[in-house]
């Protein structure tokens, strides 16, 4: 029975609690650490990049009637962009050493004010659509994975291509238009909560966490209608790459050996589909599942857009357009952070999964 | 994996159900709220901050007051702003010497700041030195009203204040209407003053110190601002307050979305739907749909003067006989606003000095290809045709008609969409050779435009023309004091623009204001955006 998951679960009981969350934290850190170079490296770059890419801040945000030489110049003076680029890159390293990212000239704020406004937004949405996804996701795959070639199979295949192959901003203006416009049973697809609600205060930043802790009811119920349109939109891209690995890799272990033997000792049907083929299978899920996250962290830029939700995708393209190069430089930045924590939090999940992974 | 238990599926699915089944939630009565929504943001509480969005400008206007400001007048039957009446908004009066060289504002002595103090002519005064000084956007606004330097102003008493300018100039008055110079409550701001921002520039951004309409709330830069009612406030038509108690500004970068919201009545008025939208809405009649042509804006093909083979006037001649001007009015506006094109002048002069007036160009082939001929290129050329990506939804379909018609004439297009940032960098080094930009004009006198738009080596003169003759007109036209002269100038500037023809004029495209049926008192502004303080609901 050696690899079957009943042989891990005794090893795993007797295996001390502590000395194994101290093992984790200690790996996490390691793991942390040896990111920090690559985190280095895309500030540099993104840097830059920004200063490469044709286009003038300066010119742009003079654009306004009568500016002329005199506002470029002041702008210009203001960005710090008067200077020389070694030394520009030298004074935003070292304002980044102390947590300032710059100001935007979009907003006329600080960016780490910004972005740390924007991204609970934006995580509070990704979550929740990465939820939905997985838990559509997980049991469409098994059921395609049970009945492979079977009309289940084909329905499933159907479903992802058609999430998949149909843009956000579409899927996005057709839920609005179905639930909103002809059946009017969503509220209006403008921001976070309803604007005649009045905010909770902010504590994480998280509105469902936060009117539950101001103990308002009608506020989270305002607050969670809004959200399910555009976490299903988000959703609805990602399902397909979660339900495709969901399929292979349990197609793999029910096939295999122990799934056989399994069944040969005449255990329930449920408990071998998801005691022991699932759990060997979910490895797989946890990985592309990181993936995913962080780039709908990123790439919900149009569902931010069509639901004119504050997160921090969209603020970061009109960042781009614009030119202004602090907001650009902060999301990127931000972006990469976030990219190695979930790649952190997986690891520590695939322990979990598979303790066999943290040894060494 | 807990997840996976089927209990909890159950419990996803039933509120998924419970959500599908709720009907939507009415969270309070709204008659005493207006909802406005633009797919732009505000960006900042003071105007005259570089960058600041025209979204910022329609807030300024109602949380802080001006000396004066515009009245209103009616075109084609509807309300447009009068760039010759103006009214006081914190001037009671005002009188202007007999040689126009002395403008003396009688102040409200019942004006207040928000914050309860009464309104002096000391702030009036810090107000307007710091307009002209500091490094801001009205600095530049306002020298085109010859008003430039602190000197100028004077506090005679309290409630008297007096301009003094150079010279007569016509258009002092009116720039002190426009969006920069608001009058600030100085003695709040001065206590935000740092010694590397002598005029609290940085406070004034995310703060108010004014007198206006209304109150702000909350201000979150490009999401909303929502705005209370100032209840003392009382320098609206007719004396009265605003009508609306609040005021939400909102931020909806879809305009698909922005069309459902007024349509659905969740919103109250929007200003920037896509024409096709706009037309629908109106052909659906639910909805009131104000269209006004833009009276004091133009969209311009321009060509670079100084650069080959647009340097040659048959070369400019050539395109401006050569473009499809009803189709592309059609196909990017769906024939909404005023077209520039396709007049008839009598003996071939200009029937008046007003600018913009429609130009006699139409659709020519022929003409096009002999004035090809004469510029040295019978077999015509290629060229670059650039536009904004911000203007796409119109700039789009009106580049692929004029491409397809310049073909018929030898003229190779390649068409190039630029992102707004790289655009205005171009233009402003006059790079482009050919291109499609809009320009709108605050104060739409003629001089204004040609001393703006055409002269000098600056941004706004696309076309990049240096035409001493005309210069020296429009310089002249500036401080023209008598009105058949200053006719007789324009015409003259018209003539000189037909014959060179540096850019051509194509449109003036509407503004539909979509509303709610129960709105009232939407007037089209300078500042082409909505006048919050004008509309109340039936």
């Amino acid at each position: 029975m050696q690899g079957s998951p009943g042989w891990r679960t005794t090893v795993q009981g007797g295996q001390p609690v502590l000395m194994k969350l101290a093992t984790t934290a200690k790996r996490a850190g390691r793991r942390f650490a040896s990111s920090l170079p690559a985190l280095f490296g895309v500030l540099i770059f993104t840097f830059l990049l920004m200063r490469v890419l044709p286009g003038d801040p300066a010119v742009f945000f003079a654009s306004g009637p009568n500016a002329g030489k005199e506002e470029i110049e002041t702008i210009r003076k203001q960005m710090g962009l008067d200077k020389p680029v070694p030394q520009q890159l030298a004074l935003y390293l070292y304002d980044v050493g102390r947590g300032n990212l710059g100001r935007s000239l979009m907003t006329g704020q600080n960016v780490t004010k910004d972005l740390r406004e924007r991204l609970p937004a934006s995580l509070e949405l990704t979550f929740s659509a990465l939820l939905i996804a997985l838990v559509s996701a997980i049991p469409l795959g098994i059921l395609a994975a049970l009945r492979p070639g079977s009309a289940i199979d084909h329905g499933v295949r159907l479903f992802c291509a058609l999430g998949v192959c149909i843009p956000t901003f579409v899927s996005g203006l057709l839920l609005i238009y179905v639930f909103y416009y002809l059946f009017g049973v969503a509220p209006d697809p403008t921001g976070r909560v309803d604007i005649f609600i009045s905010q909770p205060p902010s504590r994480t930043g998280f509105l469902l966490i936060d009117f539950l802790l101001a103990g308002d009811l009608d506020g989270w119920w305002a607050a969670f209608k809004q959200l399910i349109l555009p976490a299903c939109t988000m959703a609805l891209f990602v399902i397909a790459p979660l339900a495709r690995i969901t399929r292979a890799s349990m197609l793999a272990s029910l096939g295999s050996d122990f799934v056989r033997t399994a069944r040969s000792v005449g255990l329930s049907w449920w408990r071998i589909v998801v005691t022991y083929a699932l759990r060997n299978a979910i490895l797989p899920v946890i990985t592309i599942a990181g993936i995913v996250f962080s780039t709908m962290l990123g790439a919900n830029v149009l569902v931010e857009k069509v639901f004119s939700w504050p997160g921090v995708a969209s603020y970061a393209l009109d960042a781009l357009l614009s030119s202004d190069y602090a907001p650009v430089q902060g999301f990127v930045l931000l972006m990469a952070f976030v990219f190695v924590i979930v790649n952190l939090v997986v690891d520590v999940l695939y322990g979990i999964a598979d303790p066999r992974i943290s040894i060494g | 994996m807990r997840l996976m238990h089927s209990k909890q599926m159950l419990g996803a699915a039933a509120v998924l159900a419970l959500l599908v089944a709720a009907g939507p939630v009415r969270a309070q009565t709204r008659a005493e709220t207006l909802r406005y929504v633009t797919g732009a943001s505000v960006n900042t509480l003071d105007p005259n901050i570089p960058g600041s969005t025209r979204e910022a400008f329609a807030v300024s206007l109602s949380t802080y007051d001006r000396l004066v400001s515009f009245g209103r007048k009616q075109l084609n039957g509807k309300w447009v702003f009068d760039l010759d009446s103006i009214r006081g908004e914190l001037a009671e009066s005002y009188d202007v010497s007999p040689d126009g060289l002395k403008i003396t504002f009688h102040l409200r002595k019942d004006a207040k700041f928000q914050d309860g103090t009464p309104v002096t002519a000391d702030d009036v005064k810090w107000s307007l030195d710091r307009a002209v000084t500091a490094k801001i956007l009205g600095k530049a606004q306002l020298l085109t009203g010859s008003l430039t330097d602190a000197s100028q102003f004077k506090v005679i008493d309290p409630a008297v204040f007096e301009v003094t300018l150079p010279k007569p100039d016509k258009l002092a008055l009116p720039n002190l209407a426009t969006v920069y110079p608001i009058i600030i409550n100085s003695k709040l701001a001065k206590a935000h003053v740092t010694e590397e921002d002598p005029w609290a520039q940085a406070w004034l951004k995310e703060n108010t110190a004014g007198s206006g309409a209304y109150i702000i709330e909350t201000f979150k830069p490009g999401e909303q601002v929502i705005l209370k009612r100032n209840d003392v406030w009382n320098r609206g038509l007719g004396g009265k307050q605003a009508f609306f108690k609040r005021l939400i500004v909102q931020s909806v970068p879809e305009a698909a979305t922005r069309a459902n919201l007024v349509e659905k009545g969740d919103v109250d008025i929007v200003i920037d739907l896509q024409a096709s939208d706009a037309q629908s809405l109106e052909a659906k009649g639910k909805l009131q749909v104000i269209s006004t042509p833009q009276y004091n804006a133009i969209t311009f093909v321009s060509m670079n003067n100084q650069m080959p083979p647009f340097d040659k006037a048959d070369v400019r001649r050539a395109i401006a006989y050569a473009l499809p001007y009803d189709d592309m009015f059609k196909a990017a506006l769906f024939g909404r606003g005023a077209p520039l094109t396709g007049a008839t002048w009598a003996d071939g002069k200009p029937p008046s000095g007003a600018f913009p007036i429609p130009q006699p160009v139409k659709l020519d082939l022929d003409k096009a290809k002999a004035y090809l001929k004469a510029a040295g290129y019978p077999d015509g050329f290629s060229t670059t045709f650039s536009f904004n990506v911000g203007q796409a939804a119109t700039a789009e379909p009106m580049a692929a008609l004029l491409k397809e018609s310049l073909a018929k004439i030898g003229i190779k297009v390649d068409i190039q969409k630029l992102p707004d940032a790289q655009m205005s960098t171009q233009i402003t080094e006059k790079k482009l050779p050919f291109f499609t930009e809009g320009v709108v004009a605050w104060l739409p006198s003629t001089d204004y435009f040609y001393r703006n738009f055409y002269t000098g080596d600056q941004r706004w003169n696309y076309s990049s023309i240096n035409n001493p003759e005309l210069t020296a007109i429009a310089q002249e036209a500036r401080f023209e004091a008598d009105k058949v002269k200053y006719e007789a100038d324009g015409k003259l500037l018209n003539a000189i623009h037909f014959d060179q023809m540096p850019q051509i004029p194509l449109w003036q495209p509407s503004q539909d204001a979509v509303m709610a049926s129960s709105i009232e008192g939407y007037t089209y502004q300078f500042h082409r955006q909505v006048d919050y303080r004008d509309l109340s609901r039936k």
